[in-house]
């Protein structure tokens, strides 16, 4: 339960590859021009959050954190953060559900999905 | 176990069962019972948090899940349960969200009955993550009830299916899930430093931990999502679309306590777990003072450019948020009594503003201030309401909001905040009243900056009558009138207790004392408002070169402002990372 100082062990690589991750999914949010794929970017961002917290609770040469076939007390990786993992995950996929749903209906009233040429109230000039 | 804590759990459970019950059974009841239900619902859970605010006055009250207390892991500081606690502060803001429902869906009553209730089963859903939010103890565990509470409040907004909800619940979505992966991250990396989720113990393993970069990253991303919520400048571009086109009972409780519970949360998270680090106590005073500053200025000028009455009054709620967070900046106790007393003030005014807005949508076609013109002159009731709720906005010298007002500027002492706090007050009043004034007295004069603002035609149905729709928007103004020292000796406690949930009584308890002011300082943003309505008002098109070289100096400002918030989702997610560089940055230079 210990699993604070985990990530060390594996060094800075984690960490650079969440940011990495990150960045990749903010570019093409940022640079989308269709809404299903921007929904994908997203899911870029969010697996980014995922590499970051099971970094987090990695030990080096830690089993997995199951006691079936083990004594209790060897050594495993921290099972707080797969679960906060695991509890996104789900939460994760309600969201992307919303959008894609969101995304259909555009398409339906506007007949366009690009987010370029779609914004909620107009100006009037 | 005491009864209070007992019965915890049931302020959630409540409405997260009725709402799938609900959902299961919908299809055989007639509309009227969910309406009914619904109500009924939201008004129990309103007493009992009361109550439970009540009872926590007097000691904690704590609900240990399953029975997994601290005690039960066998070591000490190893905390495996999740807790709820009803803290005095979190349970009454709890209440409050629930009597906010309760009117809100009094006002909805009939609205949508042709999709068999789903409107009360989501609105259940969202009071049950809201109050979830309010009471749990735990951090992940808040984490859950704010993404429950989105999801929720993402589905209301699209609800309607229209051109321009669909859009505008896709830009909230975007925005407010890549806060939560922001949100998350940061659980994870204050997981990572102090071993534990639960907020007391975090608070005293933060307090061993000097100069850690893991612990600053942590912060920076809870706070900068919380604050997404809060829509905190340069955070803060999807309130005006979201709460413009949700449906006007929601967008009643989006304004009304949704967004300040992004305040509450990080209030909460502040005084519990960022305070015992010099260097995040350091950033909270500095950097959230200057954000809150920024926030009530330039969305108090937002405001007033604007003719979409609910795009204005969502500009509005967005100033007065950043006015909050100047109260939360103090971070003690008095900044805190006046943040919730703000939270409550704000939250019943603009509430009964956004239902005249909805009214107006019902009877008229429109919620724009200049297509509306004169067309509520036989309105009188509505018409009181909004100029009534108006000139609290505008800081009419008694109810509740004033006396928050005057808290926020008590608790941060400079001249600086003081002027921002009035120029938003004074901003935000202003452009309501210039709507109403055009909407229901008839007085005009040319139009200026709001010409250009963006507006829509639209139309909400509803077969209730006005009465039914009248009715909860006069008791949220008459609540909104009460004076303030009928709450200064629970807040006092209250915001002392956010403190140290579990032992209130260790620290000093006493009312927040309000500074003695002159009456031409009282009087002051009302003042300020009346000169702006009355330029706006007896403004003519321009003729003389000076005079209109002025009118294009001013529609130019205003343009470049505008052009900010553009309403693509590309920009908002651009300037969303430019806030998290802020928050980089200003870390970075304390260190």
């Amino acid at each position: 339960m210990s699993g604070s100082f985990g990530s060390l062990s594996f060094g800075i690589l984690p960490w650079l590859i969440a940011a990495w991750l990150f960045a990749v999914g903010l570019y093409g949010i940022v640079s989308s021009r269709n809404y299903v794929h921007l929904i994908g970017c997203l899911a870029v961002c969010q697996s980014a959050t995922y590499v970051l917290l099971l970094a987090i609770g990695l030990h080096r040469g830690a089993g997995p954190p199951i006691f079936y076939d083990h004594p209790p007390g060897t050594r495993a990786v921290d099972p707080v953060v797969q679960a906060l993992v695991l509890t996104d995950i789900v939460v994760g996929a309600a969201v992307t559900a919303l959008l894609l749903a969101i995304a259909l209906q555009v398409q339906k009233r506007r007949g366009s999905v690009d987010p370029q040429a779609l914004r909620p109230l107009r100006p009037t000039q | 176990m005491t009864l209070p804590a007992t019965l915890l759990p049931v302020a959630v459970l409540l409405p997260l069962g009725v709402a799938l019950w609900l959902l299961a059974i919908a299809h055989w009841l007639p509309p009227r019972i969910a309406d009914w239900t619904a109500v009924a619902v939201a008004a129990a859970v309103a007493l009992l948090c009361a109550w439970l605010a009540r009872a926590g006055l007097t000691g904690p009250v704590v609900q240990w899940f399953g029975d997994w207390t601290p005690a039960s892991s066998g070591r000490p500081g190893v905390v495996l349960g999740i807790s709820f606690v009803a803290d005095p502060a979190s349970a009454a803001v709890a209440a409050f969200a629930a009597l906010l429902f309760a009117a809100a869906l009094v006002f909805a009553w009939s609205r949508f009955d042709d999709t068999r209730s789903h409107f009360q089963v989501l609105m259940l859903l969202f009071l049950a993550a809201i109050v979830g939010f309010c009471l749990t103890a735990d951090l992940f565990n808040l984490f859950v009830w704010f993404e429950l509470m989105s999801i929720a409040a993402f589905a209301l907004t699209a609800y309607p299916l229209g051109k321009s909800s669909l859009e505008g619940a896709f830009n909230f979505i975007i925005t407010n899930a890549l806060a939560s992966f922001w949100m998350l991250a940061g659980v994870g990396l204050l997981y990572a430093r102090t071993g534990t989720l639960d907020m007391a113990t975090m608070g005293r393993a933060v307090a061993q931990l000097h100069h850690d970069p893991v612990l600053l990253g942590g912060f920076c991303l809870v706070s900068v999502a919380l604050l997404t919520k809060a829509a905190i400048l340069p955070l803060h571009l999807w309130l005006s679309d979201a709460h413009a086109v949700a449906p006007t009972p929601v967008s009643v409780v989006f304004s009304g306590v949704m967004v300040s519970l992004g305040l509450f949360g990080l209030a909460k998270l502040v005084a519990q777990v960022f305070l015992p680090s010099a260097e995040l106590t350091a950033l909270v005073h500095g950097l959230l003072c200057w954000l809150g500053v920024a926030t009530a200025l330039i969305a108090g000028l937002m405001t007033w450019a604007q003719r979409h009455l609910k795009r204005l009054l969502a500009f509005s709620t967005i100033a007065h948020m950043g006015v909050m967070l100047i109260g939360l900046s103090a971070a003690t106790p008095a900044g805190f009594a006046a943040l919730l007393l703000y939270l409550f003030g704000h939250g019943l005014v603009k509430s009964v503003l956004f239902m005249v807005a909805g009214i107006l949508l019902a009877l008229c076609a429109s919620a724009d201030e200049l297509a509306l013109y004169r067309r509520g002159r036989t309105r009188v009731p509505a018409g009181v309401a909004m100029i009534g709720a108006a000139l609290l906005l505008a800081g009419l010298p008694i109810g509740l909001l004033h006396g928050a007002d005057q808290l926020i500027t008590a608790s941060q002492p400079s001249t600086l905040v003081r002027v921002a706090t009035v120029l938003a007050t004074s901003l935000t009043g202003a452009a309501v009243l210039r709507a109403a004034a055009r909407i229901f007295l008839g007085w005009s004069g040319a139009p200026g900056a709001e010409i250009t603002a963006p507006t829509e035609r639209e139309h909400e149905k509803s077969q209730a009558s006005l009465w039914l729709m009248l009715a909860p928007c006069f008791v949220l103004l008459a609540l909104a009138l009460l004076p303030e020292r009928m709450l200064a000796p629970f807040l006092g406690q209250a915001a002392a207790g956010l403190f140290a949930p579990l032992h209130p009584s260790a620290l000093q308890l006493s009312p927040p004392a309000l500074p003695h002011e002159s009456a031409l300082e009282q009087f002051t943003p009302l003042i300020l408002a009346a000169v702006l309505v009355g330029a706006a008002l007896a403004r003519r098109r321009s003729t003389a070169p000076l005079a209109r070289a002025l009118v294009g100096i001013e529609t130019g400002a205003f343009r470049v402002l505008q052009y900010v918030h553009s309403g693509l989702v590309a920009d908002y997610v651009a300037w969303m990372v430019v806030g998290l560089a802020v928050f980089g940055i200003a870390v970075g230079e304390s260190r």
